[in-house]
């Protein structure tokens, strides 16, 4: 039997004992780092909360009979309600969807404004049976000369690819 | 006469100072003249109407929750680094972490009323919404790690940590409109590439939205975290009551 004393370990600098304890730390936030990272730079098509109109029947998940979210400006003089039905052609990057929606959207949908609608395309038209109105990060307040400008400006219904 | 009220009175009749104090008065002037700007003063918007004004609450709120939890992290880092390990850091990590919380469900709630107003619907799954939720059942996870129990050095250590990881979060929630297509807009004043896009009084009115509620925001984290400590003291009081009560009991 070797009864020769063991060897006594050295004790643990001060730095050394920090050191241990921020190991863990270290580990969990690596962990969550990745973790971002595999959601920012591979499941962004599926976070993305809709497609655009030029995107519909192209990109990943947006094609075919599903049920998707379509993002575009509402196309000025295309807003018509009929027996309760409201027809309009959705825009983006000079691409145009007619959708249909059963009642009146509501809230502040009209012409030149962006909005999402829910639903899926039936025979080229998107039956939509939920819409959005996108707000933009323009605000412009509302007064005589100013709404006259903004109301020229809303006219021209332009909307930036995003 | 109650365990805590003992410990309040030998310590404080209150838990404000003559500077807390001023600040407070400061904070309710500053509130009341952003009720007017925001109510009275500045104008509607030409497509929401009157609903912009939620604006005036709704982002000084989360702007506040971003600071309290940035200042969390930030406590917990000192308490975690300093050598003499002062709890007055834990204390001052959870009084930010609570404010935080209240802050964040007050952003939530307004947006969740402006969205019904423009969008259309109080709710969607949308990035930026599901990670602001997200963030709140986060730090309402730290408070309920802070009430574990153990030692306030145990609370301290294991709440720290949680507040390091946790901060990580907010970078995601802020840039999530950048990175996904939201139904929620982009940002519009704290994107440096951005052109300021609020008319007149709106871009004012914002910015003293911003001021006053990080006056309101100081003056409840300085009486919430003397709160804390005065909780502390009841408690350890309460201990030492009941260590006496178990020594008297086995006749020591």
């Amino acid at each position: 039997m070797d009864l020769t004393p063991r060897p006594i370990a050295a004790p643990e600098s001060r730095a050394q004992r920090q050191r241990r304890r921020w190991i863990p730390v270290a580990i969990v936030a690596l962990a969550l780092a990745a973790g971002g990272i595999v959601v920012t730079q591979f499941l962004t098509s599926a976070i993305d909360y809709y497609c655009n109109v030029d995107e519909v029947g192209l990109r990943e998940g947006c094609v075919g009979q599903r049920r998707i979210r379509v993002q575009g400006n509402v196309l000025e003089n295309s807003l018509q309600q009929v027996d309760g039905v409201t027809l309009f052609a959705l825009s983006f990057n000079d691409k145009t969807l007619q959708v249909r929606y059963q009642g009146d959207p509501g809230g502040v949908f009209q012409e030149c404004i962006p909005v999402v609608a829910h639903g899926r395309i039936i025979n080229g038209i998107f039956d939509s049976d939920r819409i959005e109105v996108k707000h933009t990060n323009q605000y412009v307040e509302k007064n005589k000369s100013r709404f006259d400008e903004a109301t020229n400006e809303t006219a021209a219904c332009s909307q930036s690819p995003e | 006469m109650t365990t805590f009220q003992t410990a309040f009175e030998a310590k404080s009749k209150t838990t404000g100072t003559a500077a807390s104090k001023k600040l407070g008065a400061a904070t309710i002037v500053a509130v009341i003249f952003l009720v007017l700007s925001g109510l009275i003063f500045s104008a509607e918007d030409v497509v929401q109407g009157s609903t912009v004004r939620i604006m005036y609450v709704h982002v000084p709120s989360i702007w506040v929750a971003y600071l309290a939890f940035a200042l969390t992290a930030i406590f917990s880092g000192v308490y975690l680094s300093n050598r003499s390990r002062s709890l007055i850091w834990d204390r001052l990590a959870g009084a930010s972490a609570e404010i935080g919380v209240l802050f964040v469900a007050v952003s939530l709630v307004t947006g969740s009323l402006w969205g019904r107003l423009t969008w259309g619907t109080f709710w969607v799954w949308d990035a930026r919404l599901t990670s602001t939720a997200f963030l709140f059942i986060t730090y309402i996870g730290y408070l309920a790690v802070r009430r574990l129990g153990g030692t306030f050095r145990q609370r301290a250590r294991r709440s720290s940590v949680m507040a390091l990881l946790s901060v990580l979060e907010i970078p995601l929630v802020h840039f999530s409109v950048n990175l996904w297509r939201t139904l929620h807009q982009k940002a519009s004043v704290a994107d440096p590439n951005a052109k300021v896009s609020l008319d007149g009084l709106m871009l004012f009115t914002l910015f003293w939205g911003l001021i006053s509620f990080t006056m309101l925001f100081a003056w409840l984290l300085v009486h919430r975290q003397r709160l804390m400590a005065l909780e502390d003291a009841v408690q350890d009081r309460g201990l030492d009551r009941a260590i006496q009560q178990r020594r008297t009991e086995a006749g020591l």
